[in-house]
């Protein structure tokens, strides 16, 4: 009576199986996130309702616990959960489904002979959102959204790796805004802020998903371009350059234009190392903004 | 088996216990075979007794003809209480993702190679064990609880669980070889029980005994 009671009453889904994937016991818990109600699944084998469970694996560890008495364990590290119930307060995560900690183990009898299994189910979805949150702050750049400086420099650490073992190309974009201090002295830094964010947008619009765009210092971008040659990095380079030219940037009904200076380098044999990289990617914004601004230079 | 076994355990116990961990892992290997579909041979299992003081040395032996290794550790409670500890060749954790595998293996950003390595490891890991540690307490009239398995790291082997024992005491350890079939890898079985098992085992070992007289 008192433990039927707790069953229903505890913050944990607690299913119970027979030896044949059908449900003997179905709490008040998962009624509530599974949306469906016990009397429905009661007697059912739980493959008809989730039929994703049925794997290989799952069987493997259900009769694992069956035969030896074994635990097995879901961890949502590993699994990300095990019964797919929608997610509530991800807090603009893309974590679509309930995190879940499961666990499955033998219940016995007075005799020791195991003639159920149970499983418990819970709810981790709030530390996994709130460790997908300290991912992502550590990795971006929190204005503008894109990377930040630390996790570009620590792809380039990798692909330069990669460039070394493959000897796949790999460009590398620096892109300055011109005169932004101008837009800041004239307009305001709210309104330089918003600049930064349209910027950052219209550059990662113009890149390709596997290309890793970040915010590098105050006005200035980065763009690592991995497999990719001078000639696409360079015609990338000004495509961007161009569309921003031609934008016009709207902040609080004035009417803003822009123009950015860019770098452009790529690696080969006798860069050793990612900083030099770098450092001829700059070489050559430096050169570009030597060259009177508004354009892209690489230096050969 | 070293001398100070011999206050511990009897000759007799001692044979007894052999007795059992034959048929235990005999039993083990059957069941996972026709059950679980995973084909693996153990070699007859060896005891010791070691003080607890000698246990990092005769780990560290152990596992030391074992290079580049990778641990799967779980804690099991019960009368019968301790750490099982499975010992795998580092290589081995692909051909145990391929042996586990349901279908060719999806890479995801969230799901890298990495994660489903480890997944079919701690899997790979937590069914061993249990069987064995499941068959063992069966025999012995018991039943075992488990905590989840986790990976470590072969040069942590030692802080990881030295100290969850009393330096002042014995543990039992039992020791398999065991080898996937048609598969040319091999790894280590260790069931590493405390002392406080030794009296409950001494009398289950009786027990068992006496059922056959």
């Amino acid at each position: 009576m008192i433990f039927s009671q707790i069953f229903e009453m505890v913050n944990v889904g607690i299913v119970i199986l027979d030896k044949e994937f059908k449900v003997y016991k179905w709490n008040r818990w998962m009624e509530t996130y599974g949306k469906i109600p016990a009397e429905k699944i009661v007697g059912a084998s739980l493959f008809t309702f989730f039929p994703d469970l049925n794997t290989p694996s799952f069987r493997r560890n259900f009769k694992a616990v069956t035969t030896f008495g074994n635990f097995a364990f879901f961890s949502q590290n590993l699994h990300g959960h095990l019964f797919p119930f929608k997610a509530t307060n991800t807090l603009g995560t893309d974590i679509k489904y309930m995190q879940q900690n499961c666990t499955m183990g033998p219940i016995r009898d007075e005799n020791n002979i195991i003639n159920y299994v149970y499983i418990m189910v819970h709810d981790v979805t709030e530390i996994a959102v709130y460790e997908q949150k300290l991912l992502e702050m550590n990795i971006k750049d929190p204005m503008t959204g894109v990377y930040n400086r630390r996790y570009l420099e620590s792809c380039l650490e990798r692909e330069f790796e990669i460039h070394k073992r493959y000897k796949k190309p790999l460009s590398l974009i620096m892109l300055d805004i011109d005169f932004f201090k101008r837009v800041n002295d004239t307009c305001g830094h709210q309104c330089g802020d918003s600049i930064l964010i349209e910027c950052a947008s219209f550059i990662d619009s113009n890149i390709r998903t596997v290309d890793i765009l970040a915010r590098y210092g105050g006005e200035e971008f980065c763009c690592l371009l991995p497999e990719t040659r001078i000639e696409s990095a360079l015609s990338t380079a000004e495509r961007i350059r161009k569309k921003i030219e031609d934008h016009t940037f709207h902040v609080n009904k004035t009417k803003i234009k822009i123009t950015v200076s860019q770098g452009v380098a790529v690696l080969s044999p006798e860069i050793t190392s990612p900083e030099t990289l770098l450092k001829i990617a700059d070489s050559a914004l430096y050169k570009a903004k030597e060259d009177g601004r508004n354009r892209t230079v690489t230096i050969s | 088996m070293s001398s100070e076994t011999n206050d511990i355990f009897s000759d007799e116990e001692k044979d007894i216990l052999q007795e059992i961990m034959n048929i235990a892992f005999g039993s083990a290997t059957a069941d996972l075979a026709e059950v679980i579909d995973i084909f693996v041979e153990l070699s007859v299992p060896q005891i010791h007794l070691i003080p607890v003081g000698e246990l990092p040395d005769f780990l560290k032996n152990t596992i030391h003809a074992y290079d580049e290794t990778v641990i799967v550790d779980q804690k099991f409670w019960g009368d019968f209480s301790g750490s099982g500890l499975l010992v795998l060749p580092s290589r081995a954790t692909k051909e145990m993702l391929m042996l586990l595998a349901d279908k060719e293996p999806e890479v995801s950003f969230t799901k890298t190679m990495a994660t489903l390595e480890k997944e079919s490891l701690v899997e790979i890991g937590n069914i061993l064990i249990g069987a064995c540690v499941g068959k063992l307490s069966e025999l012995l009239k018991t039943f075992a609880t488990y905590s989840p398995p986790r990976i470590i790291n072969g040069s942590n082997v030692q802080n990881a669980f030295i100290k969850s024992f009393d330096p002042s005491q014995t543990a039992i350890v039992l020791k398999t070889i065991f080898k996937f079939e048609h598969k040319d890898l091999s790894g280590l079985l260790l069931l590493l029980a405390n002392q406080e098992s030794i009296g409950w085992l001494r009398k289950a070992l009786h027990e068992f005994l006496e059922s056959y007289e």
